[in-house]
């Protein structure tokens, strides 16, 4: 069985067909090959899959992709449109070493642009709420941290 | 002057800015035009025999490709794997041993497919008793998990220790190691004290699943995967398919997360078995309920019998060591030999003498993980060190300063000496924690520990090679995997220190057993220090070449020559080299292709066979607040500091450490794979709680030191185990500095707190205190 999900996908319309059972996470990693998303615990615990849905944080492992009909979606690859013009959160967190392995990372920067989004200057026990929901194994998160003050602080510079 | 400067500004990682953007190719992104997949049926029981599996109803199942059980495996010239020991079957074969083993495997169009298909799967077991602790295990009329010995032989050893495989029923593995005269040295002592630790089991929760994909025909198998140790599988894979090494070729990208669950093999000959068995590539991708069930930390039970003299001088320390291995060797062998030979610590000692074994238990192998028994040996060392000094009215710090080994001094007789200043790390985490500036009161605390362990690995070595085209752009080519450390980074600021270039031209390439020089495995902190060794000389060649052709081209001695800034200068005189390089050559241009490698020589006179090539310290501090109402323990203060010898990227350093650290405070706090029955009760990503983003400790600091005392290119060597080390001890030191109990089994949890506090109450109602 399949549904219509008509989309926009970093701002391009998407509609496509998928079998009910679809996964947002397999719709964009497998249908769209936005890999950036990455499914880890496959449970909604871990955050690694985190993408936006009309600017909220979901964890796309475990949302159908009809759930996504009409909605937008921002993912992590519609945040720069190249190596050399990054985000400003992906500069930070360049910037701050606020990354090792890579595999949770374009999940924390997504979650990252959604508490920002709420709370343009937020204090640390905002930040470490919101990221309570991203597991990095491998930071210690106070890299991960520092990145969001950081990028908080130019965001507000440029808006 | 070197191009890249280290010291001002850190050097911009090479895989950073895939990393920020999610453009990173990780092995769970790759596919392969026709591959099918596959799923795994996993044991229920903890021990059983197999009677029968009937395949019939699963097979009948639209999509499904094939079911592979042992009977398939048999086949193989060596169904059979492990470290030293090889005890593991691609798929049980006769027997399981955990809940968990892998039983059958379904290869199917679709992974949805292969898993409706396990349940389909009919298994006939017998069951057996399950042994499921240490103290089962080696109860004298214990079931045994294994009837024969397994293939294999003792890893090798040096002076005064002796390594014996197989002992005993149940007893995978026994280390001893011995020096000094230890009954007269005990005799000699005033003071002797006992105790005893329990070290938890976690598991290591990375992100990225254990995944690969291979394809695989009668003669060849190419695998593309997660696994950190590219040579040992190839090396595994060509005896177990008896294929000749250069039949197998292995592919590591970037890996998402290990901390040592993706060394050695593991599914990897399964998958291989699977390609050739249908065909077609297969991929298998665990599920992280499965990771749980494919590896974890040992736990183990230390205990360390100490004698002490009258001025509080550390004399002997006899120490008995059970290591829970599981149901599989995997690592146990060395884990248990380095677990062993670390329980000294960073002191002087008249006599040591230590047993440790590893136990064969039908729970979840034990294997490798950050740390590698130096955090099993360590917590139990340093916890009793600080218990020894408070007993005895001697500050803790004052205690470790009075005993510390100094720089240069041998750890052991034959073995290296201290390359890093114990003591001054010590003081430095004291100092930034406040050591004994503030009143005591009582629900305060602060405890000390300095963790220990050796780096490098035994007779290591690394190969390296760098292709330097003739514009100047680096290619650094060596088998030390990108796990997160950021080890293409270091290892290219190495290149380019020595060719007098600058970072951004540096390329790390991607591994492949067929073009990339071999290495032992990404292991043991080995990579900065072994590979850069290697790449050291690489670049190193690359620059004689350089020179030599120069020297011709000019007409002098190549030691008129010097090459700065991809230029050739003779005095005063400057010839850019790429334009020297295209006159001579043509217009395709030269490739300059330097080689370098390195080798930690064996030496019978070491105790462990080789002598180790540099020591890790992890200076520790903890300042905690105790709830006496609730047993709650909260962190107020952490400080973890290392010695990197020469730090080639700071910040990289710290997130190493930082990392580390707070991987071992959820260890000391409340991690734990809890075994309820025969079955894990935590196995799944939500109920085992690793530390989030709000369990950080209200203040939290990292220091790096560089003593310049190291083995590797500049005086450095590697720190990626050391934020593991020390935290755990110091965190119960801390709690019994607030309220004078002594918690000796991970995690410290509240209920284990309190009933601390109880037994101390009652302990002062009846007189006793």
């Amino acid at each position: 069985m399949k549904a219509d999900v008509n989309c926009v996908v970093n701002g391009k319309t998407r509609s496509v067909a998928v079998p009910v059972n679809r996964t947002l996470a397999e719709f964009l990693r497998d249908d769209l090959n936005l890999n950036g998303c990455r499914v880890a615990c496959d449970g909604a615990v871990c955050g690694a899959c985190t993408v936006l849905l009309d600017g909220k944080p979901v964890a796309s492992c475990s949302t159908f992709a009809f759930e996504a009909e009409g909605a937008k979606i921002e993912t992590i690859e519609g945040l720069s449109s190249g190596p050399a013009k990054l985000h400003p959160i992906q500069q930070a967190f360049l910037e701050t070493n606020a990354f090792q392995c890579g595999f949770c990372t374009a999940g924390l920067v997504m979650s990252v642009k959604a508490l920002l989004a709420a709370h343009p200057s937020p204090d640390d026990k905002t930040i470490a709420e919101w990221l309570r929901s991203n597991v990095c194994r491998c930071t210690g998160y106070k890299t991960i941290l520092e990145a969001t003050r950081l990028a908080a602080a130019r965001l507000k510079e440029q808006a | 002057m070197a191009a890249v400067d280290v010291g001002a500004g850190a050097p911009v990682r090479l895989d950073g800015r895939q990393k920020v953007r999610g453009a990173v190719r990780f092995t769970s992104d790759f596919q392969l035009p026709g591959m099918a997949h596959a799923k795994v049926l996993r044991s229920p029981l903890a021990h059983a025999r197999i009677r029968s599996i009937d395949a019939s109803r699963a097979l009948a199942l639209p999509g499904v490709l094939a079911v592979i059980t042992g009977a398939d495996i048999s086949s193989l010239p060596d169904p059979y794997y492990g470290v030293g020991i090889r005890d593991q079957p691609v798929l049980a074969i006769d027997k399981v041993r955990y809940v968990g083993d892998m039983v059958a495997a379904v290869v199917a169009e679709d992974e949805a497919s292969a898993f409706l298909a396990l349940e389909l799967i009919d298994v006939d077991y017998a069951a057996l008793p399950p042994v499921m602790t240490i103290e089962e295990a080696l109860a004298e009329d214990a079931p045994a998990l294994f009837e024969e010995p397994s293939p294999g032989a003792p890893l090798l050893v040096g002076a005064g220790a002796t390594s014996i495989k197989e002992p005993s029923n149940n007893v995978l593995y026994e280390f001893r190691y011995a020096r000094g005269d230890i009954d007269a040295a005990m005799r000699s002592a005033t003071h002797v004290f006992t105790d005893s630790f329990y070290f938890s089991r976690i598991h290591h929760y990375h992100l990225e699943p254990y995944v690969n994909v291979a394809r695989a025909d009668d003669e060849s198998i190419e695998i593309w995967s997660c696994n950190q140790d590219p040579f040992i599988l190839r090396n595994d894979l060509s005896r177990m398919f008896g294929y000749s090494l250069h039949n197998v070729r292995v592919h590591t990208a970037m890996i998402g997360g290990g901390f040592g669950a993706k060394s050695y093999c593991k599914m990897e000959p399964l998958v291989a078995f699977m390609a050739r068995h249908v065909a077609r590539p297969v991929r298998l991708c665990l599920t992280m309920d499965e990771a749980f069930h494919t590896l974890s930390k040992h736990s183990a039970i230390l205990t360390m019998t100490t004698g002490v003299s009258a001025d509080g001088r550390l004399i002997a320390r006899q120490s008995d060591i059970k290591l829970d291995g599981g149901a599989y060797s995997d690592a146990s062998a060395s884990t248990t030999i380095k677990t062993g030979y670390r329980i000294p610590g960073p002191y002087r000692w008249d006599a040591i003498a230590t047993t440790a074994i590893a136990v064969r238990t039908t729970t979840v192998p034990g294997g490798s993980f950050r740390g590698f028994g130096g955090t099993q040996s360590s917590y139990a060392s340093e916890s009793q060190i600080d218990m020894i000094a408070r007993r005895l009215g001697i500050d803790p710090l004052e205690f470790r300063h009075n005993n510390m080994l100094p720089p240069g001094e041998p750890y052991s007789p034959g073995d290296s000496g201290f390359d890093s200043d114990f003591d001054a790390g010590l003081a430095e985490a004291a100092r930034r924690i406040g050591y004994r500036t503030q009143p005591k009161r009582r629900g305060h605390g602060i405890g000390l520990s300095v963790g220990l362990k050796d780096g490098g690995g035994t007779g290591n070595q690394a190969l390296a090679e760098l292709k330097v085209s003739d514009a100047g752009d680096i290619l650094v080519r060596a088998a030390a995997v990108e796990i997160g450390q950021g080890v293409g980074t270091v290892l290219g600021v190495i290149a380019a220190e020595i060719l007098d270039r600058p970072l951004s031209v540096v390329k790390y390439g991607e591994i492949d057993t067929d073009h990339t020089p071999l290495d032992t495995g990404t292991h043991v902190s080995f990579a900065t220090a072994v590979s850069g060794r290697a790449v050291e000389q690489a670049a190193i060649d690359v620059k004689t070449q350089i020179l030599n052709f120069a020297a011709e081209r000019l007409q002098c001695a190549p030691s008129d020559l010097d090459l700065r800034d991809w230029t050739i200068r003779r005095g005063n005189e400057a010839f850019p080299l790429q334009k020297m390089l295209r006159d001579y050559y043509g217009p395709v241009g030269n490739e300059f292709i330097g080689r370098g490698r390195f080798k930690i020589e064996y030496d019978e006179a070491a105790p462990l066979g080789s002598q180790n090539m540099f020591w890790m310290p992890c200076w520790s501090a903890a300042e905690v607040e105790v709830d006496e109402d609730t047993g709650k323990v909260t962190l107020l203060k952490l400080v973890v500091g290392t010695d990197a010898g020469r730090a080639l990227n700071l910040p990289a350093c710290h997130g190493q450490l930082e990392g580390a650290a707070l991987q071992a405070l959820g260890q000391s706090l409340f991690e734990e794979m809890v075994y309820d029955g025969v079955s894990l009760a935590n196995a799944d990503p939500l109920s085992y709680r690793v530390p989030l983003a709000t369990d950080l400790p209200h203040v939290f600091e990292s220091f790096i030191e560089e003593h310049g005392m190291g083995p590797g290119p500049g005086g450095l060597k590697g720190i990626g185990e050391a934020g593991m080390l020390g935290i755990a001890a110091a965190v119960a030191n801390a709690v019994e500095d607030a309220v004078g109990v002594r918690v000796t089994q991970l995690p410290i949890t509240p209920e284990r707190v309190l009933a601390g506090l109880q037994a101390q109450k009652q302990d002062r109602d009846s007189g006793r205190i």
